[in-house]
């Protein structure tokens, strides 16, 4: 038994009878919704390294994950959690992502005026994590959980330079794979302890 | 004196260091004196080694050397007549106004407590050094940015004269271990006063990287100071660091753009050991600055994408980069145009030219600035594409119409610009017309309305209509309309086609044309419709039964209707009455009316089409006839898809040519379409959309007298001639031994398919099913073609052909197109029994002939065949065998052999065997007809048969004398088949072996090893049941190489034969010798012998 298992979340306690079934498509949709984002995010990196010039797009590229203040990976730490507050953490980092990949988005647009489709990743990404955000909150909402404290706001230096700028966008966009695969694994816990 | 001796001598030394060499050995010796003089005075501690240097050109310094035992008393110096006070120092130096230009002595008196000393200088300016106060207060500063160093310093000019030359020298070094950068020299002038001076220098190497220095020091080449002149003593050095590393910042030059093709040093200043350094996707080997900062120099920098070339240094725990931009200034702006569309804004557009590499904010901007206004107005990161079109707009200002426009391209790596200078009133380029309206006047004339927006007030407006109809063409009208505020336009438009669909549509342009606007979107419109324009199209063709006459016109065209036909009213009229037909609706285009051919009235019938507008003119023809009775059907074949007709000019015909067609095989009327052609035309060319290739039309040409017709031809024509579609069906009518008639027949027109000019008839020998000629190959021999040309023939009979023989035939017709198909039979001559019997009889009769004629000939010849072939043979009496021949005949003077009567023949059975046939050595020139037969006889027949019979005189006591068996058993001679002499078809060897036990007549006792089959066969047994005559010679002496004997032609054929093995004897009976006491025997085969010797008997 995992250690996920240990903090198991009863659906039926949380709901009346009749809105369970509601309850249990919403989850269904939005553990949909963030497995469609994974793979979305998965295809923003690859586009995003295409477009900052080698060694970005190079398979041996790795850099050290730069701190972006108000938002770290996700903590090892957190498989310790119950559910509902491995959620909390999600929403909380979804929603902080949202203005930081706007943020990379105008950063990129000088950089990469006629890289259409990333740009259009970038400002679909940012629209979906607010949207998968909102999705975990209304989840936690029905189960009776509030969503946590927004932290604190993301903030980038100023005038960091092009490459710290390209370093953050990749940061940026790594982080949004994470919160997003880390969403869906919370929520598909969430369904095979509630609804299995 | 020795003082000033030695000082002068040493100013000079010192103030003039020109001194020549003649001059050595001179100066050697008063150095020499001078260091004992030093030696002296030091000894005694005296000053010496005077030295002056100024600063300023204002103030002396004097200095000079002494023992430290005098340090501590006291000198005095005087300037000798000289107003200056004499200075009282405990120093060993001191400081003067500048003297004059003279000689000056300085007396300089050491005072102490063991004793005052005096000593003497002579001082000049020569001997005074200019040495500049070191620079001590200057200001250096940097851009990072663009690694460039700025020095300002003061040069302190107010104490100087003016115009004195001053060099500076700075130098710039680097890296911790002082490495010099650069060295540069500047040349001022001083003005008499302080002035600033600037100098920059821009580093390869990013000045974050590694610690900069500099220092400078200076020379003032004052051209009245005549003393030494040297440089200033190096200033404090300075220092530039870089600004204090931050986090992420470690990689420098940062964001930097520089042109393509520069050369670019980067460095990384970070605490730990860097492992690897990459430009874009190449590694670069590392340069070490110092201890925390490493650099690579990348050269000839190409072209970056987007968002920069990246510059990565990797170290153990992490990864610092920076990003460079390498592009192109901008390109000066190409094809720059301005021009309005409404003379209230102007456009101006441009080319970038060569993409300058650059995106987003180091992109190109444009400023459009008007010089003669002073406005301007800006355009902001362009795009940067490859002849990609930018444009500005500039709102016109009121009253002003010349514009003298600049451009001005810039971005980080320069700027470029265009002027241009323009009337603005001549690059008018309207707007595209819009809103399209038309309005009819008349069936022929319209108004066209349009609407321009702009404000053409001041101008007039160029204007060009095109017009489309779909059966008239294209047509375009300009016209010149004046220019209104934002209006709309219209134009009178006449000479329309009523009843037509036109498409309108406009452009504009400035009467100063300049360019023409785009086409305004299409404007269909229907004319009204007008009355018919002339009236249809006539021809009338008469029933064949000469009852009525139908009359057939033609619909109008578009361009005659002038509208929708409704109707046609028909009409005819003779002088007489006139009558009417209902009005025959537009689907019907014909008539019939009825008459009588036969009748003498001439109707004149007149046809008029009917609109909405009104009545066609009247189409008018006479119903009847010129008769014409001298008329000849002609051929014609045409050009493709039309048919040229020629004929004379004739001046009676006032009206016009018809030609009317229609396809032959078509039943009464033939009318399939009529063509008029004027009345002074003499040829003309028939084109007709529904002619085909290999239809067969008839063709009448009619003239037009005084408004009626007459038929001029009749002609059979072809638009174009193909080959026959079948093959002529023809039959063979009959054959014989030797030759074949044919019958064909015509083939139908339809299927003729052009004029027949004749047909080609093929035949070939050869068996039923093998013939090729089908293919036709021409050329082939075994196959005769035959060439009918003349048409009318139906018939052919191919003679000269071989009885009993199969024949291939094949018949095509052809015509202009070419050969049609053939059809194909196969005949069987019959047997021919006449020349089959002549065959047979010649070749008989030439034998019997041929055998008489040699019959005769050895007739008449038998005694040389005689003599040649059947030379005398040994006489056999001493044959044992033959002596009761002897006594039989002895004393007879006539032989009695071939007297049958009274003879009790008794039986000799002659046996013999070619192939073993004994050559007798007395009888080499025996020639058997045998031995001319065929060789393989002798093979065949080894052994004949002979029984002659003979009439014994004397019998049985004679041969029973003649002891032996052979007497016993041969009481008579008898030939048996003497036709097998000549027939020397083998046997089998059973057969034979038959014959020869079963005989039991005569045989020779001659053994002659000829086979071994027949050796065996002949066994001593077999012989003694054989009782018969055996020649008792040797056999093995027999020359069988006798050059006469036959057997010589083939000596190596044992089995050759050159006689028969007839008995000597026999010869003897058969044969008698002429010479009847000649004991001679003649020679020869049985058979001829036989004959020989009868004949003359006989």
């Amino acid at each position: 038994m995992s250690q996920r298992e240990g903090n198991k979340v009863d659906l039926q306690s949380h709901s009346s009878a009749s809105s369970f079934p509601h309850l249990e498509a919403k989850i269904r949709q939005t553990h949909s919704l963030a497995r469609l984002l994974t793979s979305y995010a998965e295809q923003l990196l690859q586009e995003y390294v295409q477009h900052q010039g080698d060694p970005f797009g190079l398979p041996s590229f790795s850099p050290p994950g730069l701190p972006v203040p108000g938002l770290n990976s996700p903590a090892p730490t957190r498989s310790g959690l119950p559910t509902l507050e491995r959620l909390q953490l999600d929403a909380a980092a979804l929603n902080s992502l949202s203005p930081l990949l706007d943020t990379i988005c105008h950063l990129q647009a000088d950089l990469n005026p006629f890289a259409c489709r990333l740009l259009r990743r970038l400002e679909d990404a940012s629209h979906q994590s607010r949207a998968l955000g909102s999705a975990v909150e209304v989840v936690l909402g029905v189960l009776g959980a509030a969503p946590g404290p927004p932290g604190p706001h993301p903030i980038l230096p100023e005038s960091p330079g092009v490459f710290l700028v390209k370093l953050l966008g990749y940061r940026v966009c790594g982080l949004y794979h994470e919160w997003v695969c880390c969403t869906e694994g919370d929520l598909d816990q969430l369904m095979q302890e509630g609804l299995g | 004196m020795e003082a000033y001796f030695y000082s002068r001598l040493l100013s000079k030394t010192g103030g003039n260091k020109r001194m020549s060499s003649s001059k050595f050995q001179w100066l050697s010796s008063i150095i020499f004196l001078y260091l004992v003089n030093q030696a002296h005075g030091q000894s005694r501690g005296v000053p010496h080694d005077l030295n002056c240097i100024t600063h300023n050109l204002k103030v002396w310094d004097c200095s000079w050397e002494a023992l430290p035992t005098i340090n501590h008393g006291t000198y005095e110096i005087c300037v000798i007549n000289s107003s200056y006070p004499c200075i009282r120092t405990e120093k060993t130096h001191f400081e003067i106004p500048a003297l004059t230009f003279a000689d000056h002595e300085i007396k300089i008196n050491s005072i102490h407590v063991s004793g005052n000393s005096v000593i003497k200088f002579i001082l000049n300016e020569r001997n005074v050094s200019l040495v500049p106060a070191t620079l001590q207060d200057f200001n250096l500063t940097a851009d990072f940015s663009t690694s460039t160093l700025y020095l300002k310093w003061n040069d302190n000019g107010s104490v100087f004269p003016s115009h004195s030359s001053v060099i500076w020298e700075i130098i710039v070094q680097y890296k911790e271990k002082m490495e010099v950068a650069t060295v540069a020299t500047l040349n001022t002038t001083l003005i008499g006063k302080d002035s600033v001076h600037h100098w920059n220098w821009t580093s390869d190497i990013p000045l974050e990287c590694t610690p900069h220095y500099v220092k400078i020091r200076y020379y003032i080449d004052e051209l009245h100071f005549f003393g030494q002149k040297e440089w200033s003593e190096w200033s404090p050095l300075r220092n530039i660091s870089g600004p204090p590393v931050k986090e992420n910042y470690e990689v420098f030059p940062r964001d930097k753009v520089v042109p393509v093709g520069s050369n670019m040093t980067f460095c990384c200043v970070v605490g730990e050991p860097v492992l690897s350094a990459q430009f874009g996707k190449e590694s670069y080997s590392f340069i070490r600055l110092d201890r925390r900062s490493v650099a690579i120099k990348i050269n000839n920098i190409t072209v970056s994408p987007s968002s920069g070339t990246n510059v990565v240094f990797t170290t153990k725990s992490n990864l610092y980069g920076t990003v460079v931009f390498a592009g192109y200034p901008p390109d000066i702006p190409r094809k720059l145009n301005c021009e309005t569309r409404d003379l209230k804004e102007i456009t101006c557009s441009w080319n970038a030219g060569r993409p300058t590499g650059f995106f987003g904010p180091r992109g190109t901007n444009y400023i459009l600035y008007e010089r003669f206004s002073g406005r301007n107005v800006t355009y902001g990161r362009a795009e940067e594409h490859m002849n990609a079109i930018h444009q500005l707009i500039f709102q016109m200002i009121t009253g002003q119409e010349i514009y003298n426009f600049t451009l001005e391209a810039n971005n980080p790596l320069g700027r470029s610009e265009a002027v241009i200078l323009v009337n603005i009133t001549q690059r008018v380029c309207p707007h595209t017309p819009s809103k399209l309206i038309a309005k009819d006047i008349n069936s022929t004339a319209i108004f066209l309305y349009w609407h321009l927006s702009g404000n053409f007030a001041n101008i007039n407006l160029l204007c060009e209509i095109e017009i489309n109809a779909t059966y008239s063409g294209q047509e375009l009208r300009n016209i010149t309309v004046r220019g209104l505020e934002t209006s709309s336009y219209h134009v009178y438009m006449d000479k329309l086609m009523p009843y037509t669909m036109y498409t309108f549509r406009v452009r504009c342009s400035s009467e100063n044309f300049w360019k023409w606007s785009k086409w305004s979107n299409e404007k269909h419109y229907l004319t009204t419709e007008g009355i018919p324009s002339k009236g249809p199209d006539i021809w009338r063709e008469w029933r064949a039964d000469g009852k009525s006459v139908i009359i057939y016109w033609k619909p109008l065209s578009l361009n005659e209707a002038n509208g929708k036909i409704l109707s046609y009213n028909v009409s005819y009229w003779s002088e007489e009455k006139t009558r009417y037909l209902s009005e025959i609706p537009d689907s019907q285009h014909k008539a019939e009316i009825k008459l009588d051919k036969n009748d003498d009235s001439d109707y004149i019938i007149s046809v008029v089409a009917k609109n909405s507008a009104g009545s066609s003119p009247p189409s008018k023809i006479t119903s009847m006839e010129i008769p014409n009775e001298d008329i000849k059907v002609e051929q014609i074949v045409g050009i493709g898809n039309g048919i040229l007709f020629h004929w004379n000019y004739d001046p009676n015909m006032t009206c016009d040519y018809v030609i009317k067609w229609c396809n032959s095989t078509r039943s009464e009327p033939c009318l399939t379409d009529w063509k008029k052609f004027p009345a002074n035309s003499t040829g003309a060319l028939v084109e007709y959309d529904n002619f085909r290739s290999g239809t067969r039309y008839n063709f009448f040409l009619y003239g037009c007298k005084n408004q009626k017709y007459q038929l001029l031809r009749s002609i059979l024509g072809y638009t174009e001639e193909l080959a026959p579609s079948v093959a002529p069906n023809f039959t063979v009518e009959d054959t014989s031994s030797d030759s074949i008639l044919v019958k064909w027949e015509d083939i139908p027109v339809e299927d003729l398919r052009g004029f027949l000019r004749g047909y080609l008839f093929y035949f070939e020998k050869g068996e039923k099913g093998t013939s090729k000629i089908q293919g036709l190959e021409s050329g082939r021999s075994d196959v005769k073609v035959k060439n009918i040309t003349d048409i009318t023939q139906k018939t052919l009979r191919i003679v000269d052909l071989q009885g009993k023989t199969g024949y291939h035939l094949l018949l095509q017709a052809y015509t202009g197109g070419g050969i049609g198909p053939g059809k194909s039979m196969y005949v069987v001559t019959k047997e021919n029994s006449e020349g089959l019997i002549i065959a047979i009889l010649i070749p008989v009769a030439v034998a019997i002939f041929v055998g008489v004629v040699t019959s005769i000939l050895c007739y008449r010849k038998r005694e040389w065949i005689k003599e040649t072939f059947y030379p005398d043979i040994p006489n056999p009496e001493n044959s044992k065998a033959l002596q009761f021949h002897k006594s039989i005949c002895e004393g007879s003077s006539t032989l009695k052999t071939l007297e049958m009567n009274p003879c009790t023949p008794n039986n000799v059975e002659v046996v013999e065997t070619r192939s073993v046939a004994p050559k007798i050595e007395e009888d080499t020139e025996i020639k058997s007809p045998v031995t001319d037969g065929p060789e393989e006889g002798s093979d065949a027949e080894p052994e004949n048969h002979v029984v002659v019979s003979y009439c014994p005189p004397i019998i049985e006591e004679e041969i029973a004398n003649a002891g032996g068996e052979e007497a016993g058993s041969s009481s008579q001679v008898i030939y048996i088949d003497i036709q097998s002499m000549y027939q020397p078809q083998a046997k089998p060897e059973e057969e034979l072996e038959n014959h020869l036990v079963g005989g039991a007549g005569y045989k020779p006792q001659m053994h002659l090893p000829v086979t071994s089959t027949i050796e065996n066969i002949i066994t001593a047994d077999d012989l003694e049941k054989t009782a018969g005559y055996r020649p008792q010679t040797n056999v093995n002496a027999w020359n069988l190489d006798s050059p006469d004997s036959p057997r010589s032609i083939d000596s190596n054929s044992e089995i050759a034969s050159f006689g028969s093995p007839c008995s000597i004897n026999s010869r003897q009976f058969l044969i008698p010798p002429k010479d009847e006491e000649s004991p001679k025997s003649s020679n020869g085969g049985w058979s001829f012998t036989n004959f020989f010797q009868n004949k003359p008997n006989d």
